[in-house]
């Protein structure tokens, strides 16, 4: 599902030069796979996640994710991969403000390719698939951190991708919302979902069939 | 792109109502002073052009040249001149015309429209074809009818507006239209002058004139006679009924008019272009003054655009995370564009709209305020304003110009969100 192959990023340090966060990572991940990747803050776990979701283009290496090949795509079919194949889920929800939870799962299909049928009922699928039919109408303000986070879940989930890509996802979580959160994570890697999750919390780590650390730029 | 962004322009509007609102307004106001006083500019023009200055562009009004050069050419306007200009290239038609050189009055004592009048008024009389004021001509064929019968005669429109919005209100008198004057019949003693000292060995020539239509063409301060007649009193009066006083070319299109205009001037003739330019220095204050107040509302249009992009370049900002998510699931660069330019063209829309009707709004009010509280006077129009649906559809478009250009480089800030920036952490 995921190949990719002697990944370097490097970042405009300031006075320091350059900083090397991967260097010459390489990667494998076969469909419906739950693999976590853990490491200390800073080690390059996110820009990994971000390199792998066609999000961070500025990288050396080959990255291919469900056949499709990420280095050198331009902006639109880069776009509509993310729209597609990919889903975020992110530590901080980042969901909109002032809409309904409803709303903000419908939002990778404002900006779909293709034409989508049935958007509310696809929506409603995905709010249900969290556990969360029943808060479609509320707005962020009115949920809880772990209702966000599945709300971002579904959101992730709208477009049925082929690899959900979290960042931290349990991160602002207390225990037991997180225990929650991860239970899902397990049920829809058990559906046949491919998950790549970077993490330092050790709950996560148990949930993922694969662990991996990145540590100075290298992935062990 | 198939997904609708509108949703989300709508969403994104509805947040931030009052910068939206504060938009918009700035628009409307911009838009609204521009239709407002284009709308007004052509509505004077018209007047101007149609009412106070009525000039056909296509006529060239040919007079004697002042000093004669005899045998050299130039100077008088007689048959054969008239033959020459009639057989310049560009001409359709040359009308004849002959003032009457005797002076003449009028002394009218009777019923004037249900009012008693006592009046004696020093006329002029000008003689012209027939053909050239038979479109307004409403009563017979506009023929000399020989000595001992009324003359016909035309009277000027602008003479009869002078007279409805000026004198009649001053002296208690009737006002008048052109079908009530038509068979109106007066008095007229040529060969006699208030004035001027007339030869006493030439007696005054009694005669009556007979209204028989009103017209732009017509002499203003005077009466408007068939050629003929004018001939018949010239040579009564032993004056000159041989030469022209002028004659008014037309050209088969306006745009022959410069080469016509060279060519009688080479002929030794002089063109009586003060109507012309009288009516083109009046155009001209009037388009001076519309420009520079369109001007200044295309400035305050501008301040509307620069208080857009201020706007959105605050909104782009504070959205910059809402922007990076929309990015992570799938918006292109060009989308996220789009999506900001998208709410500025709705702003800019309404705006418009708005502004375009506050203008008319205006204008009818104007309109309405000056129909019941300006007095009457000459010309004074019905509406003071033109509302062409270019001008309409102009106000609307210049609003949604406005409002895009304002929106540009917001639009583009928002395009070049880095996801991996706005959402770290």
């Amino acid at each position: 599902m995921i190949e990719a192959k002697d990944i370097s990023r490097e970042y405009d340090d300031g006075a320091k030069g350059r900083l090397k966060v991967l260097d010459g990572v390489s990667l494998s991940v076969a469909q419906g796979e739950f693999v976590a990747i853990v490491g200390r803050s800073g080690s390059g776990k996110s820009t990994l996640l971000h390199v792998l979701g066609g999000l961070d283009t500025d990288f050396r290496g080959q990255v291919t994710v469900a056949g499709t090949r990420l280095d050198g795509l331009p902006d639109a079919a880069l776009s509509r991969f993310r729209n597609e194949t990919v889903g975020f889920v992110f530590q901080s929800f980042h969901l909109m403000s002032g809409v309904s939870a409803l709303e903000n799962v419908l939002l990778p299909a404002r900006f779909s390719a293709t034409p989508v049928t049935d958007l509310e009922g696809r929506a409603k699928a995905a709010l249900d698939r969290v556990g969360l039919t029943s808060h479609a109408a509320r707005n962020p303000g009115q949920l809880s951190g772990g209702e966000r986070q599945r709300v971002a879940i579904a959101r992730a989930l709208f477009s049925s991708p082929k690899v959900l890509l979290c960042d931290e996802p349990t991160g602002n979580l207390d225990a037991e919302t997180a225990d929650g959160v991860v239970a899902l994570f397990k049920q829809l890697n058990a559906s046949g979902l491919t998950i790549v999750a970077v993490t330092h919390e050790d709950r996560l780590r148990g949930a993922a069939s694969r662990v991996l650390t990145l540590s100075k730029g290298v992935l062990s | 792109m198939s997904g609708s962004l509108w949703p989300l322009v709508k969403l994104s509007l509805s947040r931030d109502r009052r910068s939206a609102i504060s938009s918009t307004f700035g628009l409307a106001i911009g838009v609204a002073s521009l239709v407002f006083f284009v709308s007004l500019g052509l509505g004077v023009g018209r007047i101007v052009r149609e009412k106070v200055f009525p000039v056909d562009t296509s006529l060239v009004e040919v007079v004697p040249a002042q000093l004669s050069f005899g045998l050299l050419g130039g100077g008088t306007l007689d048959e054969p001149t008239v033959a020459r200009l009639e057989a310049l290239p560009g001409v359709k038609r040359a009308y004849k015309k002959m003032n009457v050189r005797a002076p003449a009055v009028t002394i009218y004592r009777g019923d004037f429209f249900g009012r008693p009048l006592h009046m004696g008024l020093e006329i002029l009389a000008v003689g012209v074809e027939p053909d050239f004021i038979k479109s307004d001509l409403m009563l017979g064929d506009f023929a000399d009818p020989g000595p001992d019968k009324p003359i016909p005669a035309i009277a000027s429109t602008r003479l009869l507006e002078i007279y409805n919005k000026s004198f009649a209100p001053q002296r208690s008198l009737p006002q008048l239209s052109g079908q009530m004057l038509a068979g109106f019949i007066f008095p007229v003693d040529f060969n006699r002058s208030f004035v001027t000292s007339t030869n006493p060995n030439e007696s005054a020539i009694p005669s009556q004139a007979q209204l028989v239509g009103v017209s732009d063409r017509a002499m203003l301060a005077g009466i408007t006679i068939p050629l003929d007649a004018a001939r018949r009193l010239n040579a009564a009066a032993n004056k000159d009924a041989k030469t022209f006083t002028a004659v008014t070319l037309a050209a088969t299109d306006p745009s022959q008019v410069p080469q016509l205009v060279a060519a009688v001037k080479a002929m030794g003739l002089r063109v009586d272009d003060q109507d012309r330019r009288m009516a083109e220095n009046a155009g001209a204050a009037v388009a001076i003054s519309t420009s520079s107040l369109a001007l200044l509302s295309v400035l305050i249009c501008l301040l509307a655009a620069f208080n857009i992009a201020h706007a959105f370049s605050a909104s782009v900002r504070a959205r910059e995370k809402e922007l990076g998510v929309m990015r992570a699931v799938g918006a292109s660069r060009s989308a996220l564009f789009r999506l900001v330019l998208v709410e500025a063209l709705l702003l800019g829309l309404l705006g418009g709209v708005i502004g375009t009707a506050l203008a008319l709004l205006a204008g009818y009010g104007l309109d309405v305020a000056a129909v019941r509280f300006v007095p009457e006077f000459p010309f004074k129009p019905e509406t003071w304003f033109e509302r062409p649906l270019w001008l309409m559809g102009g106000g609307v478009v210049l609003g949604v110009l406005a409002a895009v250009a304002g929106a540009f480089l917001p639009a583009r800030h928002a395009s070049r969100t880095a996801p991996v920036r706005v959402l770290a952490g």
